[in-house]
C-alpha cells in the first residue's frame, strides 16, 4: 500500500505551492489515476513517491515504511517507472532498454535476457525483429511499450506512470490503454497513473483522485466523482466531456 | 619541372621526412592523448560542480590566448631543459580548452527526460555518467578531441625551435636558410598530416556510432573496429618511430652530459650556425670514435646556452660577443682580445664550460647599404649616413631593435636615427634592401648575401659594435671525459676568414645546398677529412644521426 500523508511541496520556499497538504492511500492491487490539468501538480506527487522530487513536508509510505528514510537508488529499483514521453535511452537497443534495471542489480546475462525477451512477448513486442533495435528505429507506441516492459523488468509490486501515452494517437493509445487492463488484471500490480485525459482515467481507474491548482478536489470510484462532484471544479470537469458526448449522439441520431 | 624537382627533394629526404613525421605524431599524440585522459574529467566536473565551472573555463580561455612561441619560451624557462617535454606540456595546455568545453557542452546537451529517467530506473550519480551521460556526448567530446589534435598537429611545427623534432625542422630550416622547397617539404607533410589526423578521428566516431537494423549485414559496418582504432594507430607510428629513433646510442634527454661514445652538438637556427655545427660534426666524426647527435636549429642563443648548462648539448658554436653581453651581462668593451678572454674567464668560472680557439672571422653586425647608394652619395662610414639619415628606412631584425648594441646603442653612439625602423626576418633583410623597400639593414658581416645582392656593409668608426668572433663552447665535462674532442677540434682554429665564411653561407642560402654538403667539401678541399674518413662516418653516423641525413643521401 501507499500511503501520503500530509504532502506539500514547495519550489519558493513555501511562497507557493505545486502540491499542498496531499493524503491519500492506494491500496495493494488498485490503480489510481491521478487526474488534472497540466500544472496541477499530479506529475510532481507521482515523482515524490520514487523521490525524484523530494517533498518539503509530510509523509511518504511504501508499505508501512517512509520512503525519506530509504536509499532513494534502493527505492526506484524496486518501483516501476513509466516516464512521461518517451524516456527511453537512446544509444541502447530496446534489450539493453529493458534489461537495464535488472542489469543494475547485477543479475546474470543470462537470466536478464530472458526476462527481457518475455517481457516483450508480454508488451507484444515481438523480441526477434525488436530486441536489437535502438529506440528510433520504432514508432510511437512500439517505444512506449519497450517503455512499459521496461518499467515491469523486475516485477515490481508497485508501477508509477506518468502520461505514458499522452504523445500517441487516439487508436494506439486505445489499444495500449486495452493492454494495460489486460495486464494488471494478469500481474495484479498497483499502479499510481497520471493523466490529463478523462477518458484514459475513466478507462483505467479503479479510483480517480482530481488535482487542481496544488490541491485535492475529491478522491473516490469514478460513478461517485460523477454522480456527486465534491467542487464546481470537479463537475465542470466531467460536464465539458459528457457534453460533447450527447452531441456526438445527437449527431448519430 | 618543379613537380619532378620537389619529387626528387622528397625522396633524397624520405627517410628523414619518415622520422620526423613520427615526431611530430609522437609530439602531437601525446600531448592530445594527455589532455583527453586529464580533459574529460575536467570536462565531468565542471559538469557536475557549478563552481568550478567559471574559473577552470576562464583559466583554459587564457592559456589559449598565449602565443604559441611565448608558451614555448615560456615552459622552456619554467622546465630548463630543451627537447620533447616542454613541447608536449605546451601542446596539452591548448589542447585542453577544446576537451573540457566539449565534455562539458556534450554532456549539459543530454536531454533532460533521458538525465530523468536515468534517476528513474535507480543509476546513482556514476552509473549515471557512465551508462548514460557520456555515451550520448561521445560526438560533442569527439569533436572537441578532433579540434584539439588538429591544433596541436599545427603547433607543434614549432617546437622545432626548442629542439623537439617534427617537421618544423624542416620549415625552421628552409626559413632559415631561405630555402622554400625545405619549408613546404615541412609545411605540405604537416598539412596533410593534419587532415590525416582530422579524418582518422572522424573514422573514430563513425566507429563508435551503434549499427542500426538496416544497416545489418553491409559489409560497412564491419570496418568499424578498425575505423575505432585508426587514431590508437597514428599514435603508436609516431612512438614507434620516434623510440627507434632514440634507442641505438641516443642518451635519454636529460641525463646529464653525453654517455659513453656519443657527443651532442648543438647550434642556433641560422645558415652560418648550422655549417659551423656540421663542421665540427664532421670533424669529430672523422677524428674521433665518438658518435654526433646533432641538435640543431635550436630557437636563440638562451635556448642554447641554458642546453649547454644542463649538459642537453655538449657544445655548439658561440659568438664573442654575444657571450659577453647576452650571457655574461657585460659591457663596455668592444676591443677583440679584451672581449674573448673575458668571456673565456666568465665560462669557465660560471658554466665550466670552455672556449676553445674562434675560427677565424668576425661577424659583427655590419650597417649595410646598397653598393649604388653608397658610390652616388660617397658613403664609407657609419657617421658618413649623418646628414642624410632621417630620409632613410631602416629595416633591422627584431633583436637587433632591442639589444643594447643594436639599434638602441646605435643611436647613442652615432647621434642619429633613421626615419623608420621596420623589423625583418634576418632571411629577407637583403632581399628587401636589393629591392629598396629599405635602405639600411643590419647585416651580418658574414653573409654571403652582401655581395650577391650588391650590397656594401659601412666602416664602424666609432667602433660601436661589439666583436663576434666566433668560437666552439665546450662543456670542460666532455673535454674531460673525450679529450680527443679537443684536438679534434683544433685545426678548425683561425680557418675561416670573413671571406671564407660569406662563400660558404652562401652556397647554403643562394645555391640551396645543404650545409652538410658544403661543410664536408670544405674540409675535404683543406684535406682535414679524407674521402675514406667520410665514407665510414656517414655509416657510422646513420644509426643515431638526427639532422645527419640532410642532403648527403
Amino acid at each position: 500500500m501507499i500511503r501520503l500523508t500530509q504532502v506539500s511541496k514547495s519550489y519558493d520556499m513555501g511562497l507557493t505551492f505545486a502540491v499542498r497538504g496531499l493524503s491519500f492511500e492506494v491500496p495493494d492491487g488498485e490503480t489510481l489515476v491521478l487526474l488534472g490539468t497540466s500544472g496541477c501538480g499530479k506529475t510532481t506527487t507521482l515523482k515524490m513517491i520514487n523521490r525524484l522530487i523530494e517533498p518539503t513536508s509530510g509523509r511518504i509510505e511504501i508499505d508501512g515504511k517512509n520512503v525519506l528514510e530509504q536509499d532513494p537508488i534502493q527505492l526506484r529499483r524496486s518501483v516501476g517507472y513509466v516516464f512521461q514521453g518517451i524516456g527511453l535511452f537512446p544509444h541502447m537497443t530496446v534489450r539493453q532498454n529493458v534489461e537495464i534495471v535488472p542489469r543494475l542489480l547485477d543479475w546474470a546475462i543470462g537470466r536478464r535476457r530472458r526476462r527481457a525477451m518475455e517481457l516483450l512477448e508480454v508488451v507484444g513486442l515481438d523480441p526477434a525483429t525488436y530486441a536489437d533495435r535502438y529506440p528510433d528505429e520504432l514508432s510511437g507506441g512500439q517505444q512506449q511499450r519497450v517503455g512499459v516492459a521496461r518499467a515491469l523488468a523486475t516485477n515490481p509490486r508497485y508501477l508509477l506512470m506518468d502520461e505514458p501515452f499522452g504523445a500517441l494517437d487516439a487508436v494506439t493509445r486505445d489499444a495500449l490503454q486495452q493492454q494495460l487492463l489486460a495486464l494488471k488484471k494478469d500481474l495484479g500490480k498497483t499502479i499510481v497513473f497520471v493523466t490529463h485525459d478523462i477518458f484514459e482515467a475513466l478507462a483505467l481507474a479503479d479510483r480517480i483522485a482530481v488535482l487542481h491548482e496544488g490541491n485535492l478536489e475529491q478522491i473516490g470510484k469514478k460513478e461517485r466523482l460523477l454522480a456527486q462532484p465534491a467542487s464546481r471544479f470537479v463537475r465542470e470537469l466531467f460536464a465539458k466531456p459528457a457534453r460533447q458526448l450527447t452531441a456526438l449522439k445527437d449527431l448519430r441520431t | 619541372m618543379m613537380v619532378a624537382a620537389g619529387l626528387g627533394l622528397v625522396l633524397q629526404r624520405l627517410p628523414e621526412l619518415w622520422l620526423r613525421t613520427g615526431e611530430h605524431l609522437y609530439l602531437a599524440g601525446t600531448a592530445t592523448a594527455i589532455a583527453v585522459v586529464v580533459g574529460i574529467p575536467l570536462g565531468v566536473i565542471c559538469h557536475r560542480v557549478r563552481s568550478v565551472r567559471g574559473p577552470l573555463l576562464g583559466i583554459l580561455s587564457i592559456l589559449q590566448t598565449i602565443p604559441s612561441l611565448a608558451m614555448l619560451a615560456f615552459l622552456l624557462a619554467l622546465l630548463s631543459r630543451i627537447g620533447a617535454m616542454p613541447a608536449i606540456v605546451a601542446l596539452t595546455l591548448y589542447a585542453f580548452l577544446p576537451i573540457v568545453r566539449n565534455t562539458f557542452t556534450g554532456l549539459g546537451g543530454v536531454a533532460p527526460e533521458v538525465v530523468e529517467a536515468a534517476r528513474g530506473v535507480g543509476m546513482t550519480p556514476g552509473q549515471r555518467l557512465a551508462m548514460v551521460e557520456l555515451p550520448l556526448a561521445v560526438p560533442v567530446i569527439l569533436a572537441g578531441i578532433r579540434t584539439a589534435a588538429v591544433i596541436s598537429v599545427g603547433i607543434a611545427t614549432l617546437s622545432a625551435f626548442i629542439g623537439a623534432g617534427g617537421l618544423g625542422e624542416f620549415v625552421i630550416r628552409g626559413l632559415s636558410m631561405n630555402n622554400i622547397p625545405l619549408v613546404l617539404l615541412g609545411a605540405v607533410p604537416a598539412a596533410i598530416l593534419a587532415l590525416l589526423v582530422n579524418f582518422a578521428i572522424g573514422a573514430a566516431e563513425w566507429g563508435l556510432r551503434p549499427t542500426r537494423q538496416s544497416e545489418k549485414g553491409a559489409w560497412k559496418p564491419k570496418l568499424k573496429p578498425l575505423a575505432l582504432a585508426s587514431p590508437a594507430m597514428l599514435i603508436a607510428f609516431g612512438v614507434v618511430t620516434s623510440l627507434v629513433e632514440l634507442s641505438p646510442t641516443a642518451p635519454r634527454p636529460g641525463d646529464g652530459s653525453a654517455t659513453a661514445g656519443s657527443i651532442r652538438i648543438g647550434s642556433k637556427e641560422f645558415t652560418e650556425q648550422y655549417i659551423l655545427g656540421e663542421l665540427m660534426a664532421q670533424m669529430i666524426e672523422a677524428r674521433t670514435s665518438l658518435a654526433v647527435e646533432r641538435t640543431f636549429g635550436l630557437g636563440g642563443t638562451m635556448i642554447c646556452h641554458r642546453a649547454l648548462e644542463k649538459g642537453e648539448i655538449d657544445l655548439y658554436p658561440e659568438y664573442s660577443g654575444t657571450g659577453y653581453q647576452a650571457v655574461l651581462k657585460l659591457k663596455g668593451s668592444t676591443d677583440p682580445n679584451e672581449v674573448l678572454r673575458l668571456v673565456t674567464e666568465g665560462y669557465r668560472k660560471q658554466y665550466q664550460v670552455d672556449w676553445l680557439g674562434p675560427f677565424g672571422f668576425n661577424n659583427s653586425y655590419a650597417i649595410t647599404v646598397r653598393a649604388e647608394d653608397a658610390e652616388e652619395n660617397g658613403w664609407r662610414r657609419i657617421s658618413d649616413l649623418a646628414s642624410s639619415a632621417s630620409q632613410l628606412r631602416a629595416g633591422f631584425t627584431s633583436e637587433f631593435q632591442e639589444r643594447e648594441d643594436g639599434y638602441p646603442g646605435l643611436q647613442k653612439a652615432y647621434g642619429f636615427r633613421f626615419a623608420e625602423a621596420r623589423d625583418l626576418s634576418p632571411a629577407l633583410m637583403y632581399e628587401a634592401a636589393a629591392k629598396k623597400q629599405v635602405d639600411v639593414i643590419c647585416a651580418f658581416a658574414t653573409d654571403g648575401r652582401i655581395a650577391a645582392y650588391r650590397l656594401r656593409p659601412l666602416l664602424d668608426d666609432r667602433k660601436f659594435f661589439p666583436p663576434y668572433h666566433a668560437a666552439p663552447v665546450v662543456r670542460q665535462e666532455t673535454l674531460r671525459k673525450h679529450p680527443e674532442v679537443r684536438e679534434a677540434l683544433a685545426p678548425l682554429a683561425g680557418l675561416l676568414d670573413d671571406a671564407t665564411m660569406q662563400r660558404l653561407n652562401y652556397e647554403v642560402d643562394e645555391k640551396k645546398r645543404s650545409p652538410a654538403e658544403v661543410a664536408s667539401e670544405f674540409l675535404k678541399a683543406k684535406g682535414l677529412i679524407g674521402r675514406r674518413e667520410a665514407d665510414t662516418r656517414t655509416v657510422k653516423g646513420s644509426r643515431s644521426i638526427r639532422l645527419g641525413k640532410i642532403g648527403r643521401g
